[in-house]
């Protein structure tokens, strides 16, 4: 064999060798990325848990269960953030992020609906988003949509915004859509039980919400 | 599946097939013949060896050039030094006259004909067994000519080439071509070590005086007559060597238009030649790893980074473009700061970035050798970041414009 042909089989085994342990370093990651995923989805599943289960309990002062609920949006919200991540680097048929997306969905579900008991039961006005989107390419301002609720959440903290993928398979899920009539006219929204549909500009967006909601010094009692 | 088709995806096997000619690289740098090459000792022999410079316009230069060849450690009745001023417009006649009276220093005066006339108008005028050749606008280190002369001890060698280094870099642009020629120390050293050389570049390449004649002088090469003359050496068998540690510095283009015209010569030279008149080369084994990998890579290396340019350019446009419009509407001051602090989570290791952080590496890793094999001084940090950083972007704008012009039969004068 000459000195050539030894050095590109060499070559071409380090290569090999380069390309294979990238590929399991990605796969690491990403492996990594979902099982700190299911970590805090299991936190947050015990969390939730545990906020009905209070909630339960303090029948005669359940106003005491506000404060772990204002925690659990904005562990939810995290959640979703790195969830989103997560989708846009693995895909969206993913089986991983598919069963992740539905335990996150479901645990906004739950949430949604303490925080309305809570709200009824406490007399307080929390403005609550829910809003349905699709990644199957057929709501073209739906990442515009998503966006102008990221900014809206951080820079109001104390709005609730619940992230719905409108085609996800998830019996909960669909009994949501269907008890709330939402249309599939992606993005939708429902702000304060009110419907919106479609997405033109965040100062039309805005324009939904109740007024006063829309302030840094919202409360959320 | 959307996923999975992704534009990256086109430019993976190009990454793949850079990343090999990298390991190639280093392996056969590792190999025997290169390491033989790097323990061959400085000679004490001293055949007849004459230096040719030719000039044209080269006024600012030529001075520095001829006293970096009068320091040359070498018997002065083996070296001479032939000034060729081939019709310079400017003073160069005039600054050549100064070392008229320095033992061994010729001058040959002689109307245009282009580089090669030059050259083979200094051979004419010499019997020396070996003749170098340096561009006006070099300088050479004492003791090169010590280093390249064992090269010639195996008969089949007929060039030589040298270690070359930018002469003085500042800027930016300088300091990229810095870390490039450096990274083209390492890499001609490798291939010299298989005989897969395919220029003598104008600095300091010397060659086997009887060879040239036998392969009839210099020719018209395209504007890249040392290309077209290694070219030539190799087809008739012979093999170019290198020296390591023969350092010579010249001086680059400082702005990126002339950069870019230099470099559309050197490559629109390279694919006329290549493409020309020595076809029969590529993919021939009879020409060994030069006919059966670097002359194919050579292609292939233009090609890809055309398309990985194309590639980036439609990717950032595509992304540039989705960004800003979901943030239109939104304050100025969130849409464009980055939010949060920082998290492994969001790091975005991906296939494609880790693909090129390996070939990133691994060239920081060749230009640090190329570095310490030829001991070329100075410091590299400003040459790495501007070649990370740089060199990708300012490439495609030659390689594009020399395939257009070889494409469209567009032919460019040598300063335009």
């Amino acid at each position: 064999m000459s000195l050539v042909v030894r050095n590109a089989l060499i070559a071409l085994g380090i290569t090999i060798a380069l390309m294979v342990t990238i590929a399991f370093t990605v796969n690491y990651l990403n492996n990594a990325r979902i099982a700190e995923l299911s970590t805090i989805e299991d936190q947050l599943s015990i969390d939730t848990l545990s906020l009905d289960t209070q909630f339960s309990l303090l029948e005669t002062a359940p106003c005491d269960s506000i404060a772990s609920s204002t925690t659990l949006i904005s562990s939810l919200a995290d959640l979703g953030s790195r969830l989103s991540y997560t989708e846009n680097q693995l895909g969206t048929d993913n089986a991983q992020v598919i069963r992740l997306k539905q335990q996150y969905s479901l645990l906004e579900i739950r949430d949604y609906l303490i925080t309305k008991r809570l709200a009824a039961a406490c007399k307080t006005k929390p403005v609550t988003v829910l809003y349905f989107y699709s990644n199957a390419g057929d709501c073209k301002d739906c990442d515009k949509a998503g966006y102008a609720l990221s900014y809206l959440h951080d820079t109001y903290p104390t709005l609730r915004v619940y992230s719905f993928d409108y085609n996800l398979d998830l019996g909960a899920l669909q009994t949501f859509i269907a008890i709330n009539k939402v249309k599939q006219e992606l993005p939708a929204f429902i702000i304060n039980d009110k419907q919106y549909y479609g997405f033109t500009s965040l100062a039309d967006l805005e324009n939904q919400f109740p007024k006063g909601a829309l302030s840094t010094s919202t409360s959320p009692r | 599946m959307l996923y999975a088709m992704s534009p990256e995806v086109a430019a993976y096997p190009f990454l793949f097939i850079a990343i090999f000619f990298e390991s190639f690289v280093l392996v056969t740098l590792l190999s025997r013949p290169a390491r033989a090459a790097r323990a061959r000792a400085a000679d004490a022999a001293t055949p007849s060896v004459a230096i040719i410079v030719p000039c044209w316009n080269e006024e600012k230069t030529v001075a520095a050039t001829c006293e970096s060849l009068l320091a040359l450690q070498y018997p002065k009745n083996k070296l001479e030094i032939i000034l060729v001023d081939d019709g310079s417009t400017d003073t160069t006649a005039h600054v050549m006259q100064q070392f008229v009276q320095y033992p061994g220093v010729k001058i040959i005066t002689k109307e245009n004909g282009g580089k090669h006339t030059a050259l083979n108008a200094g051979i004419a005028a010499t019997q020396a067994e070996f003749i170098g050749c340096l561009d006006a606008d070099s300088f050479v280190e004492p003791d090169a000519l010590h280093e390249i002369i064992p090269c010639f001890t195996d008969e089949k060698v007929a060039a030589v080439t040298a270690a070359m280094s930018v002469h003085q870099p500042k800027g930016i642009l300088q300091n990229m071509q810095h870390a490039e020629y450096i990274f083209g120390i390492t890499m001609r050293h490798s291939m010299s070590s298989i005989n897969g050389l395919y220029v003598t570049p104008g600095p300091f390449s010397f060659y086997r005086h009887s060879v040239i004649k036998e392969l009839g002088g210099f020719r018209y090469g395209h504007q890249t007559e040392d290309m077209e003359m290694a070219l030539r050496i190799q087809r008739a068998g012979y093999k170019i060597e290198n020296a390591v540690r023969a350092r010579v510095y010249t001086k680059t283009p400082s702005t990126l238009a002339t950069l870019i015209k230099q470099r559309t010569r050197w490559t629109s030279g390279f694919l006329r030649n290549v493409l020309g008149e020595y076809r029969g080369l590529i993919g021939n084994r009879v020409y060994g790893v030069l006919g059966v990998l670097i002359l194919p890579g050579a292609l292939l290396a233009i090609a890809s980074s055309i398309l990985l340019f194309f590639l980036a350019l439609y990717q950032f446009t595509d992304h540039a473009v989705a960004a800003v419009s979901i943030r239109a509407g939104i304050p100025l001051s969130y849409a464009f700061i980055p939010h949060g602090s920082f998290d492994w989570f969001y790091f975005p290791a991906n296939f494609f970035l880790l693909l090129g952080a390996v070939m990133l590496l691994a060239s920081l890793l060749l230009i640090t050798t190329g570095k310490r094999l030829s001991n070329t001084p100075g410091k590299l940090k400003a040459g790495f970041v501007s070649y990370l950083f740089l060199y990708g972007l300012v490439m495609p704008l030659w390689l594009l414009r020399a395939t257009s012009d070889v494409a469209f039969g567009i032919r460019r004068g040598w300063r335009y």
